[in-house]
Parts: C-alpha cells; structure tokens; sequence
C-alpha cells in the first residue's frame, strides 16, 4: 500500500483540484485520526482570560512552562496588551517526584515579586497525568509558609485534553466560586444583578453589557470583568491589576438578587451550580448578538428584575432596526460559511437569518450534540435556515472541502480562516478569538444593538468594498 | 537509524558566572514569569520552515492548536509547512494511548498531502503517556514511502535551547547525507540556523548571486526536504544562528570535513563581514575580488539611502533585549543608525553571544540581570530609553510606557537582513522612533493651567 493509491495526482494543480473535489471531500469527512487546522484552544486558556476578570488576581499555570508562553502569546497578539501570567515551570524531574516543589517555590515567588491581593491556579496537560493533587499542595505551601496561611486562591484542573478554552474557562469561574464566594444567606440579598459573558475576548461587549444594564437601572456585577485587562486605557503607567471584578464582590456573589448567563455553553457548569445548587434567581439567554437576541436579553432583564425598558434603549433599538433596513439588499440572499465557538455561531446565526443571510456551513471544534441541537432549532425557525449544515467536531481543513464543494459569498470567523478564505476567492469578515491580523476588532461590541450595527457595517461594506474591487470597468460607479 | 534523544547528552550549565549571562538550559525559576518557552517549540522553530514536509503534533489540542502557523518563517513555493496538523489526543487517548491513532494519522497525512517527509513531533502528554513514538513512526513507515522522522522533544525536557538541538540531532543523523545533488558547486555552502523570518533570507541571497556562490541547503528557512538531504555536500557551513545549531556545524564538520563560521547578515558591517568570511573560507582570488567590489558597491549605496535617517536617529538610546546571533549583532546594526544600546540582555543566547554582545557594548551599559516584567518595567523607569528592541511578549510592556517599541523577533512582518534588510530595518527604526502617538501619549490631557504672573 503506498500513498499513490488513493491519489495518482503528481502535478501541482491536478493536487489543487483533487484537493477541490467532492470525492477528495468525502475521504476529507472520513478523516478519524488526524486533526487539520484545528479552531479550538485549550482549557487553560480559557481558565486565563477568566482569571484575569478578577482585580488583583494573578493567574498562575501549574505545569509547562512552554504552555503559558503560548497563551501569553496567542491573548497578547489578540488584545495587543500585556497579559500578566506566571508559570511554575515542570520539568523532567517533576515529571517523574510530581509538581509539588515547584507549586510551593512558584507560590512563594510568584507573591513576593508580583504582589497580587490572591491567585488562579490552573494545570496543563503535565500535572494531570501525573495526578498532581492541587488542594493537598496548595495546603502544603501554607503550611511551608511560602504564602500567608489566609492568602486567597482558587484552583482548577484544566487539562488540555479534556474539552476546549471554553471549558476551561467555565471549570476557572466555578472554582472561583466555590473556593471564593462566601455561602449564601438565607433569603437575604445583596440587591445586585450578576452577569457572566462566558469567553468573551470583546471588551466592547462587556462594555454594552454594563450600559444596556445601566441603563435599565439595575446594580450589576460582571463576572468575570476583564473589560480593562483586555484593553486597558493608555495612562505612561504601566498597571498589573487593572479594574475588574473586586474580590469582594466575588466574596458576595452567592447573596446576589439574580444571575444572568449571556452565554449558554460556555459556563453551562457554572449555571448548573449556581442556579440549582445555590438555588439563586438564574436566567441563561443566548449571545445577545442581533437585534431579537438583543430582545430577549433585556426581557429577560427586565422579567428578572421588574425594570422596565427605558425610552433611550427603545431609541437605540430603533437605529439599529433603521441600519438593518438601509443596508438590507447587502446581505439579504447572501450565503454564508461560519466558524467558531457554540455561543458565537449561535447569536450569529440568529443575526444573519433576521437579515436574510443564508447560512450554508457551520462549524463548530468545539461543539456539542447539544449544541447542534439548540443551533438546529434557530436554523428550522426560518426560511433563511433551510440551507444550513451543523458541523461539530470538524477543523478548518473540513471547512476547506466544504467552500469548495458548495460555493458560499462570505466567511464569518477568527483570523485562522484566512487561509480557507483566500482558497476559496471569498471574504473573511473577522469574528471571534484570536483575531491577530486586523486591529481594534475586539474593542466595538457585537452584542446589543450598537454590535447589531457593528455586524451590519462589516459584512455590508466588505461586499461593497468587494464589488469596487473586482466589477469590471463598465459597472464601476459612485452609488452602491 | 531511530536514536533515543532523550538520552543524549544536551544540557550544559552556562560556564559564565557574569551578571545577566544567559541560564543555558538550565530551569526557568518558578513563579518568575512565563517568558521561556519550551523544549516542542524549539524543535518547531528549526524544523517548521521545511517547506514540503507535514509537520505532524502528537499531543493534545494545545500543543499545536495554539502554535500552528504562529512564526513568520516564509516559503516561496510549497504552504504545506503551514498546516496545523495534530492528532488532537482527548482524555480516552490519555487512558488507553494514542500510538494508533498517531499510525493512522501519518498514514492518512502521507496519502492526502503529498508531503517530501512526515516530521513527528512528541509533547509532553505523548511522553507521560508512554507512548513510543520512535515505533510509531517505524510502523507507519511501512505503509508510507515518503521519510517519517519522529521529534522527540517533549516540552518539559526544558528550555527552547534543548529543543533546537534536539532538532539539530534530527537533522544530523537521519536527513542529511541520505541523498546526492545532481551537481556540486564548486562554491556551494549551508546556512544552518536560518529561519527566514518575514523573508530575511531573500535579503540575503541577491548578494550570494552576485559574487558567485551557490547556496546548497538552507536549514531550515524556506528549505525544500530535498536540499537538506544533499546539504553534506557543501563545501562551508555559515552558521547564522548560533545559538541554536552548533552542535549540528560541529557533527558535519566531523563527519563530512565541512569546516564552519559564524555570521550575522543584520546591519552593513556584519553582512558585510560574513560576505568576506565566505569568501575568504574559499580562498579563491576571483570569489574574493568579486566579493570586495559587490561589498565596496552596496554599502555605499546603502549608506546613502540610510544617511539622513541616521541623521535623525543619531544620539537616541536604545534597550536591546533579543536572543541568538541578534544578541551582539543588533548593537553594531544599530550603531551604524547612530543609536547607543544602553542596556542590553539575552535570554536564549549562547554563552558565546552573550561575550560578544558585551564586548560591544559601552563599558558603561547596562547589563539586563532580571528579566522578569517586574524587571523591565523598574528598568524602563531608570533609563527612560528612546527605543526597546526585543520580542513579541515585551511589545506591550513597552507601549504601555509610553516607550517606542520594535519587534526583532519572529512576531516582524518585515524582513531586516542583508543590505535590503538595512535600509528596511532603518526606515522601521525611524518610523517607530519618530511615530507622532508618543508625543500625543506624553501631553496631559485635560491641559494642565499655567498661570502667567
């Protein structure tokens, strides 16, 4: 058996358009073994960004040190921010005694050089096949005296071969929780609305999260809050611990009036404990991306909390309808491929149909059955979703087979789309994480109606800016 | 023909006991900073750029997941280098092990890419979970024509350093010499530590053209697999990176009698000087009278497009942090904008690199000990520099001082080598330096009131 069998093809292009192929598609989809350009992080990643939304809180990657150069890297990139991380730094010979000594001295020195007020303790890959038991260790070192006996922490195995960056990030905030909130009292509460964005790498969403909420009148916490570590506003100094969620609102989460989840499966274990065994108020709406999405979100709010929606966001839901409206023949009929995380691909999809757009491919690494299922069931409710195949668990490499087999007019999806993207001679409008190739697309929001406005903005004119670019002379005009 | 690097020896400690010498594979202090990456992603580095092969990662989603495509090495013909290619080993590989799943994944890599070879690279979860990647590759072997080399350097063996040897090993003993060029050239050489970083190489090479000398196999920038394997037919080994790749020049230069030397191809007088040192290596009269006039030729015509930036440029200070052949080339390149390094550090650097750079540098400069964030910043407070020029991780740091920043890393879009390189890297410096946002960031904002007496 050689690898001739399967492809007789020698020359460059006959390989391109074997490539192309519906047959090459169909072993494509049969592919078991081997992942290709995968659009998936890893759980410490996550565990990171959600770190990070914790004032004064240092995160700190048990394991590998290579591990947190990477995420340190591939959130910099994004954010083109300092991302403030510390690794203990495991080594061979942790490998074979466990990580202990190296938890204890990165502790110790992680406190004395950077001062944080308390620390996240995430694994990689390496403590836990070696079975390190975090909780025994982290005692261990306030025994040893390498911090202060009462010094807060939180920890939580994020193993990369379990799940995705949005586990991750959900295993981080539950531990948050359970480690850090105080129990709950009885029936009193501290008159406070709790949002979680899930993984969200768009300050400017959780900055149209605390105006919409604002604006209804209703005292919120975001949590985590890590509006200013990933855009920290330009002062000539340098701060490690920006604003963010404050450890004492942290230490009050579990007396709060209500909890609002505008993510569904990327903190669908945190939900889970806070809303059936902390038994708190909890309402969970989908990415509020699109104006009905946006609908729901601040019914929700104002069911939760009897608030009713104030004149000024009725005003501004108006100027998103009106954007919506003028820029309608843009995108009505257009057909789309996307990628990306579930909650992302949910709010979208939501989005794209409410403006006509085709949804053709969807896919989702990091999906679940059900996740497929919920997508389905926005996809059934409109005309505009009949099109539309869920993949979950494919790379970019199916979604490569897919352009080429069923043609769409646009990608939606992170900067690693560019390659499928340039293949297939379409736009990538770029959304999601990490968008390392174009600047400033993560600082305005894509939820609310100001995000509605934002999407209508850059799916419309990149297709105008594509009709300038490529329409033969004689259809060259001033209007479009 | 399988070797177990793992026991080979690879680790030194760093013979220097001066302040701010680099801590050569030794281990990262914990709790310190997550600036050091690890042993897998030095081994990439050095094998990445092989064009026409597939790079397959035997590890969890991280592992490659977070690293494909993540350096700027460019190739001029074959994206197939590019592909982020993994087996994406979950939590029931983890229990039973991944050795046939990693069988199929080569097999199916080999059949539907077309790859020149198939580079296997172990993590550490492949490690831990004892799966043996050397009979893995073995067993695929045999359904799969094309070379399957496996990588053994698992992230936790230590620091990026151990990871380009390791890599350097791989080169040595199972790729070069396994085939024979067509034709030898009588002035044929390697650069061996060459990554072609935004196209340095393509700097470069214009200058090999014009005085005469064949470039047989660059390891690894833009490498074809094919070129690496005759690459012991040289007749000079230019070593351009030479933190990472001495053991490899050392290894030819024993085996096949290829002699090497060091060079940098950053800045006029060390592009200038590696040029000599090839030609001299050679000894041939015509080679060397070719070379003194190409060299006489550009650097006054670089000089002349560099001259007024210089101008401008003359006087500024700068902070080099940098790793490899940047770590003392960098200070002579950026003296000949007029520009003074007053503080200077390394982390990835050989012992060698870290001498030279000193050496360099004003008696009176600053020598980087701490190379932690807390580090910079108390460092960038005391020295208020005009320019840092380090990588990718500190570029943030620095903006959010206020401190004009350039990228010498593998994070730059534009390549700075060769005599193009200089004028490019002059009009980056210049463009950073003289950039109107640091002034806007300097002013207070509302205006602070003076009041006139």
């Amino acid at each position: 058996m050689s690898e001739n069998t399967t492809c007789a093809c020698t020359s460059t292009k006959a390989a391109v358009e074997y490539l192309n192929s519906v047959e090459y598609k169909e072993k494509n989809f049969a592919r078991k073994a081997l992942s290709i350009n995968p659009a998936k992080a890893c759980q410490p990643l996550g565990a990171l960004l959600c770190a990070l939304g914790i004032e004064g809180c240092l995160p700190f990657v048990h394991g590998s040190q290579g591990c947190a150069a990477y995420f340190r890297n591939t959130l910099n990139r994004h954010f083109r921010e300092p991302i403030p991380t510390v690794s203990d730094s495991m080594t061979e010979d942790s490998a074979v005694f466990g990580g202990q000594n190296n938890l204890i001295e990165g502790l110790k020195n992680a406190y004395q050089v950077y001062k944080p007020s308390m620390m996240a303790v995430f694994t990689t890959c390496m403590a836990e096949v070696i079975g390190d038991d975090l909780n025994a260790f982290i005692n261990n070192a306030r025994a040893a005296e390498s911090i202060p006996k009462d010094f807060p922490i939180a920890f939580a195995q994020t193993p990369s071969f379990v799940g995705s960056h949005i586990t991750g990030f959900d295993n981080m905030l539950k531990a948050l929780l359970q480690s850090l909130a105080d129990t709950r009292h009885g029936k009193w509460t501290n008159g406070r609305l709790y949002l979680v964005p899930g993984f969200d790498t768009y300050p400017g969403n959780l900055r149209e999260y605390k105006k919409l909420v604002h604006a209804m009148g209703i005292p919120l916490t975001v949590l985590p809050d890590a509006e200013e570590a990933m855009d920290a506003p330009h002062t000539g100094e340098y701060n490690m611990y920006p604003k963010g969620t404050t450890m004492a609102e942290l230490a009050d989460a579990l007396n709060a009036s209500g909890f609002i989840f505008t993510q569904k499966f990327s903190t669908s274990g945190t939900y889970k404990f806070v809303k059936n065994v902390q038994k708190i108020n909890t309402e969970m709406v989908t990415m509020p991306i699109g104006i009905k999405n946006t609908d729901n979100f601040l019914m929700a709010l104002s069911e939760m909390t009897g608030k009713p929606i104030p004149a000024e966001l009725e005003k501004e839901r108006g100027r998103a309808v009106d954007s919506a409206t003028d820029a309608h023949q843009y995108i009505h009929g257009k057909r789309f491929a996307m990628f990306g995380d579930p909650d992302l691909l949910l709010g979208l999809t939501g989005f794209l149909l409410e403006m006509g757009g085709i949804p053709v491919h969807i896919v989702c690494t990091n999906g679940t059955e059900a996740f497929r299922k919920e997508l389905q069931k926005v996809l059934d409710g409109s005309p505009f979703g009949k099109e539309a195949t869920v993949h979950t668990g494919r790379d970019l490499w199916h979604l490569r087979s897919l352009l080429m087999t069923e043609p769409v007019d646009m990608l939606l999806g992170d900067s690693h789309g560019k390659f499928d993207a340039k293949d297939a001679n379409i736009p990538l409008v770029r959304i999601g994480f990490p968008i390392v190739d174009r600047v400033n697309m993560h600082r305005s929001p894509i939820v609310g109606y100001e995000g509605a406005i934002n999407l209508v903005t850059m799916i419309a004119n990149t297709f105008m800016e594509q009709t300038d670019r490529t329409c033969p002379d004689r259809f060259f005009e001033l209007l479009r | 023909m399988f070797v177990n690097l793992t026991k080979l020896d690879l680790k030194e400690t760093c013979p220097l006991t001066d302040k701010g010498a680099p801590k050569l594979c030794m281990k990262a202090l914990p709790g310190e900073g997550a600036e050091r990456s690890c042993a897998f992603d030095g081994a990439r580095v050095v094998l990445m750029p092989v064009t026409d092969a597939a790079h397959v990662v035997h590890g969890p989603i991280a592992c490659a997941g977070n690293s494909w495509d993540n350096r700027g090495a460019k190739s001029s013909g074959p994206q197939l280098y590019r592909r982020g290619l993994t087996t994406d080993l979950m939590e029931m590989d983890v229990v039973y092990g991944g050795e046939k799943k990693l069988i199929q994944a080569i097999i199916d890599v080999a059949r539907k890419h077309q790859p020149k070879a198939v580079f296997v690279y172990a993590t550490c979860v492949s490690a831990l979970i004892g799966d043996d990647l050397e009979t893995a590759c073995k067993e695929a072997q045999k359904d799969v024509s094309v070379p399957v080399i496996p990588v053994n350097a698992p992230g936790f063996m230590g620091d990026k350093n151990i990871g380009n040897r390791v890599a350097g090993e791989v080169l040595f003993r199972q790729i070069i010499g396994t085939a024979e060029p067509e034709t030898v050239h009588p002035f044929a050489i390697n650069f061996i530590g060459e990554y072609n970083i935004a196209g340095d190489l393509w700097g470069i090479q214009p200058s090999l053209e014009a005085i005469g000398i064949k470039l047989q196999a660059c390891i690894s920038g833009d490498a074809r697999f094919d070129d690496i394997r005759t690459a012991h037919r040289a007749k000079l080994n230019v070593l351009v990176c030479s933190k990472s790749l001495t053991n490899l020049v050392k290894q030819m230069e024993q085996k096949y009698g290829i002699p090497y030397i060091e060079g940098s191809f950053y800045g006029i007088h060390d592009t200038s000087a590696t040029l000599r040192a090839i030609a001299k290596a050679f000894g041939d009269a015509g080679l060397i009278e070719r070379t003194e006039a190409h060299i006489l030729q550009k650097e006054a015509e670089t000089r002349a497009v560099i001259e007024p930036l210089k101008a401008q440029l003359s006087g500024k200070r700068a902070v080099l942090f940098t790793g490899g052949v940047k770590t003392w080339s960098m200070v002579t390149t950026l003296r000949e904008l007029g520009i003074d390094v007053l503080a200077g550090g390394t982390q990835n650097s050989t012992p060698d690199d870290f001498l030279r750079m000193k050496a360099l540098m004003d008696p009176t400069a600053h020598i980087i000990e701490d190379t932690s964030a807390a580090g910079f910043l108390t460092l960038i407070k005391e020295k208020s520099p005009d320019l840092i020029v380090a990588g990718g991780k500190t570029k943030y740091l620095a903006h959010k001082t206020r401190t004009p920043f350039l990228d010498i890393n593998h994070g730059r879009s534009l390549p700075y080598a060769g005599y193009a390189g200089m004028i490019t890297f002059a009009n980056a410096v210049a463009r950073t330096v003289f950039s109107p946002v640091w002034e806007k960031m300097r002013v207070a904002f509302p205006p602070e009131v003076t009041v006139n007496e």
